[in-house]
């Protein structure tokens, strides 16, 4: 037998786990620059490219495609051969996505501050790295498919159910979504009119947040929490209920977008009732999350990474509530367009998102390359570092949001504005600062990351890890 | 006298928990001797503030409330108070069997109480009602009751220090699902006619 029968691909995990947190510091101190620029707009210097319209799409496509993205592809890569007790189906195909997705983000590094844009949130970049990110992305399910189907273990492990619906949810969404009638290189129009572009953008958008920032990184939980408290998922029926409850919800919980839009009014309240709904299977998630690891305290002394997946399922439990609360209309009436909506992405996005793969890739990295981790004691700063910067960040978030929409919608007797918009922006200018000041601490534990995971890397190579063999009964 | 505890838990909060936890506390007593008049120091201080001094935005004349309206609402702050303790106290005791440990409610609910001491003091501030301004002061009382949580709840719950890392944790949890409920709550009332009638 050769060496490709036995053992498994570990070179493109690693390649992409890397790479994770390479783009995180990337993506978010481009976060923290355009934080920075919301507080003192000069930072701009009159440079288009430098101007806030275009980074923001920047570090949103850096952060959740370039960063999650590939902590996504390094994890669904691990866990479908380990779950599988086999090797990827394709080394060429696993090395080709791994090329595929970072052309695809330098292109967008490139194309989006120079000012090419879909304008679709969440999906602007232009019809030719559309049809890149479509060839990366069918590569990617026939090689996690094909995987799956030459597997040797009979059972499919629940975390892959999850990898599963993100790949095949996230195609779907991404090519209906992106549809567009080019008229140049790199100029398109969307296929769809008015409202039914708005709902079609925001099916999608909410998907990504459903599919791409929940379902995939549900699998990397079901994985790596088990793993690192070494104890079985809690309720592995309940991980059943839940896959199936979220898939089936979060579909259609979109149109909470749109409210008070030109969107017909009963679409608003279908997407509020399943919006609402969907806290049911989040918080079967979370509270599957958190007794498996309730039973794992006594390692908490000697083991940082745990607390990250700790506080990573608090952080997914008190965002999966809150989403559904400004699902609510009346609520939303207040809350949207405010600062309100960024705390409650950035919960979502550093509190869980964020926090759940970087305990996932401290747990990989010391096991891809062979060698304890460098310092445990900095996964302890980076730890404190990253909970002190997303509590400054949200709280700020949440009393500027708050702020604003009471200023907005304040009216004198007469019926006229009690507040100018400009009196709105004056008084969120200090918490800007904090903002910014939460983003930065969050980014320094990045870069505290990147330098722990350096050192860990150069004193070891990529191990090559054998197959256990398989059972006598199989 | 319950109060007494204030100061130790300043200056010596592992101890003070200690001599908490022996004090054995009934509900009412607590609520009485402690929470009511402690929680009483936001939202007075609040109706001072905004029905007094106001505040100033771009430099024209400070904003107040009419005393009717902020009556209403420092008796709702008030009442959100003294409710989110009780279910914050009600939830410790509830999760205790998770994490090993059955403590009766009487106890959990001075824990509770306890822990909400730093902000129900920085309430103060709200006597200057800018916003910014409380916040930046609310922050360090904030990371204190964050710190009284933590060293707290496995001393109070008497369960080991890591075991209680992961119940604090949850009940931080508890704590921010709760604050999530009254902000929704507040957008829902004040977007129903509720709203605060301002001095012209």
């Amino acid at each position: 037998m050769n060496d490709q029968a036995v053992t498994y691909n570990y070179k493109v995990v690693s390649q992409f786990a890397i790479m994770t947190v390479v783009w995180g510091i990337v993506g978010m101190l481009v976060g923290v620059y355009i934080a920075a620029e919301m507080a003192w707009p000069l930072l701009n210097f009159d440079l288009p490219w430098l101007s806030f319209g275009r980074l923001r799409p920047l570090h949103t496509n850096a952060v959740i495609f370039a960063f999650g993205g590939s902590a996504l592809f390094a994890c669904s890569y691990y866990v479908v051969q380990r779950t599988c007790h086999v090797r990827l189906i394709s080394d060429r195909l696993a090395a080709f996505t791994f090329w595929g997705w970072q052309a695809v983000i330098l292109s967008a590094a490139i194309s989006l501050p120079l000012g090419y844009t879909s304008s679709k949130e969440y999906a602007e970049l232009e019809w030719p790295i559309d049809i890149l990110i479509t060839i990366v992305w069918l590569a990617y399910a026939y090689v996690f498919f094909g995987t799956i189907f030459k597997r040797r273990i009979k059972h499919i492990y629940v975390a892959n159910w999850f990898f599963g619906a993100f790949i095949l949810t996230i195609a779907m969404l991404h090519v209906v979504n992106s549809a567009a009638v080019p008229v140049s290189i790199m100029k398109s129009y969307s296929a769809y009119a008015g409202v039914q572009d708005a709902m079609v953008q925001w099916w999608y958008g909410h998907n990504a947040v459903g599919f791409f920032l929940t379902a995939g990184f549900l699998g990397i939980m079901y994985y790596f929490i088990p793993k690192q408290a070494e104890r079985p998922v809690y309720s592995y029926r309940l991980s059943v209920v839940h896959f199936w409850a979220l898939s089936f919800t979060y579909i259609w919980a979109g149109p909470h977008h749109l409210h008070y839009t030109a969107l017909p009014d009963w679409t608003q309240s279908l997407g509020m009732v399943f919006s609402l709904i969907l806290l049911a299977p989040s918080w079967g998630g979370m509270i599957n999350g958190i007794m498996t690891l309730s039973g794992a305290w006594e390692k908490l002394r000697s083991d940082p990474i745990l607390k990250f997946l700790v506080v990573s399922v608090s952080f997914y439990g008190m965002s999966t509530f809150e989403g559904p609360m400004m699902a609510i209309k009346t609520v939303n009436a207040l809350s949207h367009y405010t600062d309100w909506t960024i705390g409650h992405v950035h919960s979502g996005a550093l509190g869980w998102v964020a926090m759940i793969s970087i305990g996932a890739m401290y747990h990989l990295i010391p096991r891809l390359f062979g060698v304890e981790i460098h310092s445990k004691k900095l996964i302890e700063t980076h730890f404190w570092m990253a909970t002190v910067g997303i509590v400054l960040y949200i709280t700020a978030m949440w009393i500027s949001g708050i702020m604003q929409g009471l200023m907005w919608r304040a009216v004198n007797a007469d019926g006229t504005l009690t507040y100018s918009f400009v009196e709105s922006v004056q008084a969120t200018h200090p918490f800007y600062i904090i903002r910014f000041l939460g983003g930065l601490v969050f980014l320094s534990g990045m870069i505290l990351m990147a330098y722990n995971v350096l050192k860990t890397v150069v004193r070891g190579k990529v191990v090559t890890a054998a197959i256990p063999a398989p059972a006598a009964a199989h | 006298m319950m109060l007494s505890h204030i100061y130790g838990l300043f200056t010596s909060p592992r101890e003070e928990w200690r001599s908490i936890r022996a004090e054995n506390c009934t509900i009412g007593k607590c609520y009485c001797s402690y929470v009511f008049i402690l929680a009483a120091i936001p939202p007075v201080s609040g109706y001072f503030g905004t029905t007094l001094f106001g505040w100033e935005i771009g430099g024209r004349e400070a904003i107040k409330l009419s005393p009717d309206s902020a009556l209403i609402i420092a008796l709702s702050y008030y009442l959100v108070m003294l409710v989110g303790i009780f279910s914050v106290g009600f939830m410790i005791h509830w999760m205790g069997k998770t994490y090993g440990t059955e403590q009766p409610l009487p106890r959990c609910m001075s824990l509770a109480a306890y822990v909400a001491t730093p902000m129900f003091f920085v309430g103060i501030f709200e006597i200057m009602p800018i916003l910014w301004l409380n916040f930046v002061l609310g922050l360090p009382a904030l990371a204190y009751t964050v710190y009284l949580l933590y060293t707290g709840v496995p001393v109070m719950m008497e369960i080991s220090e890591e075991r209680g890392f992961l119940f604090s944790s949850a009940v931080l949890a508890v704590g921010l699902v709760t604050l999530v409920t009254v902000l929704a709550a507040t957008a829902i009332l004040w977007g129903s006619g509720f709203a605060p009638q301002f001095v012209d």
